[in-house]
């Protein structure tokens, strides 16, 4: 190939070209870089202006087409996506969270996908407003509802992927004794999840004129903080206890509540292995 | 002054320009000063500021949540008009040819992006109030809780400080044509509304409320001292005790 004779690659809408130095002998061809989704305008893709009619194809627009989802959220029907997307993740919640209850069984059947479910949305509805502020910040032309739309998609995308590892998850819990393994196990997946979740609200704000990513990402790291916090205020949520909430007096960081759980499950592990001697 | 609801309407999603920090839109607005703007700058600093002052003071009693409340956005208040003459003089001064009420504006606008984003983090606050131990519990939690809630504060009030001066300096640098003037302007208001700031803060104390005294709007010693003598008392005693 040389560059009168035109090859496969002329199709393409950005033919590679072959520089010719002074000297006379070719250069290497300069790649050039693949079109980026942001670089794409939202609705251009006929595909993207379908409308999402309802949880089915919210589901399938979030997990194929995420552009179809922003672009939507910029629509005047967007309320109607938003509920869609709020729908799934409440039921996706609610199920994984029936299999978070196996683990205890009794009471946690109901409690545990009850304090999943409400964690999850009280958790997007504290951070809503810092995001709409730093994605201000940024320079994004966001509207609020656009946001509350981003935060509602990175719920369903995180809840969904939660379902994928349920069946994983409630292998695990019918398994296992310790509390501290499968706490592991959830957060694992939790925070795979959240890392797609991120992706999606990433890509919304690039399409929404965002200039500067920093705000967001101290962002996804206040998000994190206050959902990890709040399996603490809300526990428990795997093991048992005699109250609902934990007491005013027994309020806690995470991390410290989390040391506590290890130091207690080493203890019920070297008492297991002492009484099997 | 008659401020209809459509126009606050449609000022209050002229905030988000604000945030943005465009400056040819801010700079307009500068040169075209109204009454409006400024109330409603005023309003936006009480509701966000006052918001996220509620939140901090909730840890320590219901009552102290309404006085730090009703405080926060006082200071802010108080130490914009306090030194709105000395900073409208400073500005020609160091090249920015503005007016008065010019200045006062541009001022406004930094500490309404700042109570902004106070106030989007007064949920935050909330829920770490929430999950920090209540002054009922035990002496020792509680000291450890109460340095928790100031060091957040201090975080969280530095970070909106330091956003809302950061989206001043385009505005300065379009007003006056120069990067050097806009930095030197930045820096001049800066220090003098830390000193005034910093004291009127110390007379409007407590705003979180210290667990060991009473629930008060303000300290019986309110005039007594200072803020930079405490500090350099509390460097004195952390040195050479």
């Amino acid at each position: 190939m040389n560059g009168t004779n035109p090859g496969p690659l002329d199709n393409t809408p950005n033919p590679i070209k072959i520089p010719v130095s002074s000297a006379g002998s070719y250069m290497p061809p300069v790649i050039p870089s693949a079109p980026s989704g942001a670089a794409q305008p939202l609705g251009t893709n006929p595909a993207e202006q379908v409308p999402i009619t309802g949880p089915v194809s919210a589901v399938e627009a979030i997990l194929r087409q995420p552009r179809r989802v922003i672009f939507q959220l910029k629509q005047p029907n967007a309320g109607s996506v938003i509920t869609s997307l709020l729908l799934i993740a409440v039921v996706c919640s609610l199920v994984y969270g029936v299999i978070v209850g196996t683990f205890s069984g009794g009471q946690q059947y109901w409690a545990a996908p009850v304090k999943i479910a409400a964690g999850l949305l009280i958790s997007a509805l504290i951070c809503l407003p810092s995001l709409y502020i730093f994605s201000c910040l940024g320079g994004s032309q966001a509207r609020l509802v656009e946001v509350f739309g981003l935060v509602a998609g990175l719920l369903t995308l995180m809840t969904i992927l939660l379902i994928g590892f349920a069946p994983v998850a409630w292998v695990f819990s019918q398994s296992t004794k310790s509390l501290a393994a499968m706490g592991g196990l959830h957060l694992a997946f939790w925070l795979v999840a959240t890392i797609f979740g991120v992706r999606f609200l990433h890509a919304g704000f690039s399409h929404l004129g965002t200039k500067s990513d920093g705000g967001m990402k101290v962002w996804v790291v206040i998000f994190v903080l206050v959902v990890l916090q709040m399996t603490t205020a809300l526990r428990p949520i795997i093991g048992t206890a005699d109250t609902f909430l934990p007491a005013a007096q027994d309020k806690k960081f995470f991390l410290s509540h989390w040391f506590d759980n290890l130091d207690a499950d080493g203890g019920r592990s070297r008492k297991w292995k002492g009484d099997g001697n | 002054m008659n401020m209809r609801a459509s126009d606050l309407a449609l000022d209050v999603r002229q905030l988000s320009v604000l945030l943005r920090g465009e400056p040819g839109l801010i700079s307009s607005w500068v040169r075209g000063w109204t009454m409006n703007r400024v109330l409603l700058y005023i309003a936006v600093i009480f509701v966000g500021a006052g918001c996220y002052g509620a939140a901090m003071g909730y840890w320590r009693d219901p009552l102290q949540a309404f006085y730090t409340g009703l405080k926060f956005p006082l200071v802010i208040l108080l130490t914009t008009l306090g030194n709105g003459l000395l900073n409208g003089m400073l500005a020609p001064l160091l090249g920015l040819n503005i007016g008065f009420r010019q200045s006062l504006l541009v001022i406004f606008m930094s500490f309404t992006i700042a109570a902004a984003i106070l106030g989007s983090f007064s949920p935050l606050m909330l829920f770490l109030v929430w999950n920090t131990p209540p002054v009922s519990a035990l002496s020792g939690t509680v000291s450890v809780a109460y340095s928790f809630m100031q060091l957040a504060t201090v975080v969280m009030i530095a970070f909106a400080g330091v956003m809302a001066n950061v989206r001043l300096v385009p505005v300065l640098r379009e007003l006056s044509g120069s990067s050097a003037v806009a930095h030197k302007v930045l820096f001049a208001w800066l220090a003098v509304n830390l000193l005034l700031g910093s004291q009127i803060i110390w007379i409007l104390r407590p705003f979180i409320g210290n667990p060991a005294i009473p629930v008060e709007f303000l300290s019986v010693h309110a005039f007594e001292g200072n803020f930079f003598e405490a500090v350099f008392q509390a460097a004195q005693h952390l040195l050479f005790r």
